[in-house]
């Protein structure tokens, strides 16, 4: 059977179009920093980071906090551009086969991995073995490789991965934290291969040279690096001799350790806290929008009073965002208006200024609905019962002061509507438990997926493993399956527009609060500061520089 | 032979602390909300397949008494398990935090202990206006949460006039400014004690025979008062490594330093089974240890007891 149908796989290819190299046009970097002058080379950065990873290697990666950290030392196949494609970075090129179902990807044959092993087809087989051995990435396994048949090694340059389905996320996943390539050697003799650490190494412009947990992680240059990918802003070894990036998990501590010299950059910078940087000429705040999907409220579906259609129209007319938001941020946050986040060549502009807040009209739903009569303390009633719905967030996963938050919408909803918000922070196994008993309304979730379509696919597909809504819809299904299976980036962008009027327009599942970022204070003496294109996050040390 | 005896009996009780200890707190992870393998999937995603890997992963198919069984017959060969969250034994883990924590702990307590003797020695019995100071000075220590104290000595200190580090590794001049945070409630609530110890000493009739032999003042209460006035602070010396622990969660989190109060803030919140059983035995036996210094030290400050005793 698969002798058979080979040649025809081939002929394919060879027809296919999809080449690499015509999607390589090399992209400069915004340079951020303008006053630290040219390039040099040399000097130590101490750079405090918010969260400590719970693991250095890359397979394993799940907090987009830690993202700033993986490209130090890993190294993916692929890496985003800026307009939502891809350029090659361990690889040359690729080719997609003309059904989708097979990805052909040239190697570079010049890259070692820090402890001297080759990078090769064999490595990169050995990398996608790994991720599929039993326990050891269920969640990669599970959702990024859910349609990966086999990976043939058809040369050492070239590998081929066989797909079961057309997905084109299969190219998301060649340049994320999980297709990193981690040394054969590594997976073979780590002492702690899912924690990762000194001996769990890749083939990044840095090498990963001491943890201290709890305390700091060292990274040291590599001297025989040169394979940055085009969009790198510049080849050869990194600028920096070391970087130290130090755990400082509160925000106040750490803008006092950058205002005082103490550490040169630092990474999440809150509302309150972004006027001391502001305010000082050493030193530069930038801000990035992230990938992904905006940080939204899901409504549930699956029983009264959001299985009215009006009562969830209703909700979102009831809650003025701006002010909600300006409230909360002071006039740092960027109002969402869609699911997808508005980075995202996914995102449909459309949307803005569209279901935004509008009491009366909220009041006219939920009138027409049945929700006439008002309660003692103000709130609607039909039949005898409040309308009340229940937020449910988990305290551990709680950032950006999403539960302060909550207390403005709550407060809005009130006053606008008479709707009842029940906000509840609770330990994660009593938010798990409030979801699998449906004893919910909304749900928050925002994710930073690079490709906002593999959020789409968990938080909205019938059997998605974050479907909270309980919307179970196929015609919603196969929309979603045809975005994953879409090659053309403007027939996949239509898709999307379509599955974002059905979420937002027809079915108003979805509330969207706002954009999710990242934010990084620095001193003006470092040069080549930035944010990750696509991701949105920061970006590793390997393009900062320190002015003499 | 009678020596023998007590210290047979210390052992068994210490055996039986730790175990009640290990017990008590796997039955309340037990009983939280949400299983094991919710808490290891976090705010992922979540579907059957997922679940069915992760609890191959870690034999969570076993009834709960046969793993509670199995854990304990691990641990009493010295294997704490495989930490859920960070992937690694739990042993390695505690060892690489232990040494800070340590270090944090015995420098906070020191300095407590020296201030608290200071102050207490320097304002018992004193003029009101000294006493009152520094009584109001210490009410407001101990009510003042360390976060705060933590945050207030770094700005000043170290944001402000720069002479200590915000976060530097295992330095001394890294360790001030966390070990005061940590000490000065306890100094706050040592003091108190102390002063009221030594002003209640200071009134018994000894005294007045003391200072009727002609001895100066201040070895009146150095030498006479103090020993009466430690016996209560050394009752809090249990207290004390409690507050230690408790405090270095937060001290820790503050500062961005290594040590056990932060991993076991991130293993409760996270679930992870293993590293809280380990903790919480390590605060049993360190519990058990210093109580039994606290009985030993009795003997040490009160010759009474060491006359009187078995």
């Amino acid at each position: 059977m698969r002798r058979t149908r080979r040649p025809f796989r081939r002929l394919l290819l060879t027809t296919t179009a999809v080449l690499a190299l015509t999607a390589c046009a090399p992209v400069e970097p915004v340079p951020i920093s303008g006053e630290a002058g040219r390039p040099v080379t040399g000097g130590t950065l101490t750079w405090a980071v918010e969260t400590e990873p719970i693991t250095f290697n890359p397979h394993q990666y799940a907090q987009a906090k830690a993202r700033l950290l993986v490209w130090n030392s890993f190294e993916a196949l692929l890496t985003h551009d800026d307009k939502g494609g891809y350029l090659p970075w361990l690889a040359t090129g690729w080719q997609a086969s003309a059904d989708g179902m097979t990805y052909t990807v040239k190697l570079r044959t010049d890259v070692t991995f820090h402890d001297g092993e080759r990078f090769d087809a064999a490595a990169v087989k050995a990398n996608f073995d790994q991720l599929l051995a039993p326990s050891y990435a269920p969640t990669v396994a599970a959702v990024q490789l859910k349609n990966l048949k086999s990976v043939e090694v058809v040369d050492p340059a070239t590998v081929r991965l066989h797909l079961t389905a057309p997905d084109v996320l299969i190219l998301d996943f060649l340049s994320s934290p999980q297709g990193a390539q981690v040394s054969p050697k590594s997976l073979r003799q780590a002492a702690n291969l899912k924690a990762g650490g000194v001996d769990v190494v890749g083939t990044g412009p840095f090498i990963l040279s001491a943890y201290t947990p709890g305390q700091q992680v060292v990274y040291r240059r590599n001297p025989a690096y040169q394979w940055a990918p085009a969009n790198a802003g510049h080849t050869g070894p990194a600028y920096l001799d070391e970087v130290v990036y130090r755990f400082l998990k509160e925000s106040s501590v750490r803008v006092g350790a950058l205002t005082s010299g103490q550490v040169q950059l630092i990474e999440g910078v809150p509302a309150t806290d972004q006027e001391l940087i502001t305010a000082s000429p050493q030193l530069a705040l930038h801000r990035s929008l992230n990938s992904g999907s905006a940080y939204s409220y899901y409504l549930n579906v699956g029983h009264a009073p959001f299985d009215d259609l009006r009562v969830r129209q209703a909700f979102r007319h009831a809650v003025d965002v701006d002010a909600v938001l300006q409230a909360v941020y002071r006039g740092t946050a960027t109002r969402a208006w869609s699911v997808v986040g508005p980075t995202s060549p996914l995102y449909d502009k459309g949307y803005e200024g569209r279901f935004g807040f509008d009491a009366a009209k909220a009041n006219q739903l939920l009138d027409e609905a049945g929700w006439t009569a008002r309660d003692g303390e103000g709130f609607r009633t039909k039949d005898g019962r409040r309308l009340t719905v229940r937020l449910v967030q988990s305290a551990p996963y709680v950032r950006d002061r999403r539960d302060i938050l909550a207390q403005a919408v709550q407060a809005a909803v009130k006053q606008s509507a008479g709707i009842d918000l029940k906000v509840s922070v609770v330990d994660q196994g009593t938010a798990l438990q409030a979801i699998a008993d449906n004893q919910y309304e909304v749900f928050d979730n925002s994710r930073a997926d690079t490709d906002a379509g593999a959020a789409l696919n968990l938080l909205l597909a019938s059997t998605g493993a974050i479907n909270r809504t309980n919307h179970r819809d196929p015609a919603l299904d196969a929309l979603l399956a045809k975005g994953q299976a879409t090659g053309d980036q403007a027939e996949r962008v239509k898709v999307y527009h379509e599955i974002q009027r059905v979420v937002l327009a027809d079915q108003a599942l979805v509330v969207p609060l706002y954009a999710p970022a990242d934010q990084i204070a620095a001193s003006r003496a470092l040069g080549g500061v930035g944010f990750e294109p696509t991701a949105g996050v920061p970006a590793g040390a390997y393009g900062v520089w320190i002015a003499k | 032979m009678i020596l023998v005896r007590a210290v047979a009996r210390r052992l068994a009780t210490a055996a039986v602390v730790l175990w009640a200890a290990a017990t008590a707190a796997y039955l309340a992870l037990l009983l939280a909300p949400g299983d094991t393998v919710d808490n290891i999937i976090g705010d992922g995603p979540d579907t059957p397949v997922i679940r069915a890997q992760i609890i191959a992963e870690w034999r969570l198919d076993r009834p709960e008494v046969v793993q509670y069984l199995d854990y304990l017959r691990r641990a009493l060969l010295g294997d704490l398990g495989r930490s859920y969250l960070l992937q690694r034994p739990v042993g390695d883990v505690l060892g690489e935090h232990l040494p800070a924590t340590v270090t944090l702990a015995v420098a906070a307590a020191l300095i407590g202990v020296v201030l608290a003797l200071v102050v207490a020695l320097l304002t018992a019995g004193r003029r009101p206006l000294l006493r009152r100071g520094a009584s109001a000075g210490e009410l407001v220590l101990v009510s003042t949460p360390g976060f705060l104290i933590g945050i207030v000595l770094l700005n000043v200190f170290s944001f402000q006039l720069g002479w200590f580090p915000v976060a530097g590794g295992q330095s001394v001049a890294a360790l001030v400014l966390p070990a005061v945070t940590l000490a000065l409630p306890i100094a706050g609530v040592l003091a108190q004690v102390l002063r009221d110890g030594l002003e209640r000493a200071l009134e018994e009739p000894f005294v007045v025979t003391a200072r009727s032999r002609g001895i100066r003042e201040r070895a009146v209460v150095a030498r006479h008062a103090l020993r009466h006035a430690l016996l209560p602070a050394i009752t809090l010396v249990g207290w004390l490594s409690g507050i230690l622990l408790g405090g270095t969660v937060i001290t820790e989190q503050v500062f961005g330093r290594p040590g056990l109060g932060q991993v076991t803030l991130q293993a409760v919140t996270a679930g992870d089974m293993p590293v809280v059983l380990a903790v919480v035995l390590l605060s049993a036996a360190v519990y058990v240890a210093v109580s039994t210094l606290a009985d030993l030290s009795y003997l040490l400050v009160d010759p009474r007891l060491r006359r009187s005793g078995t």
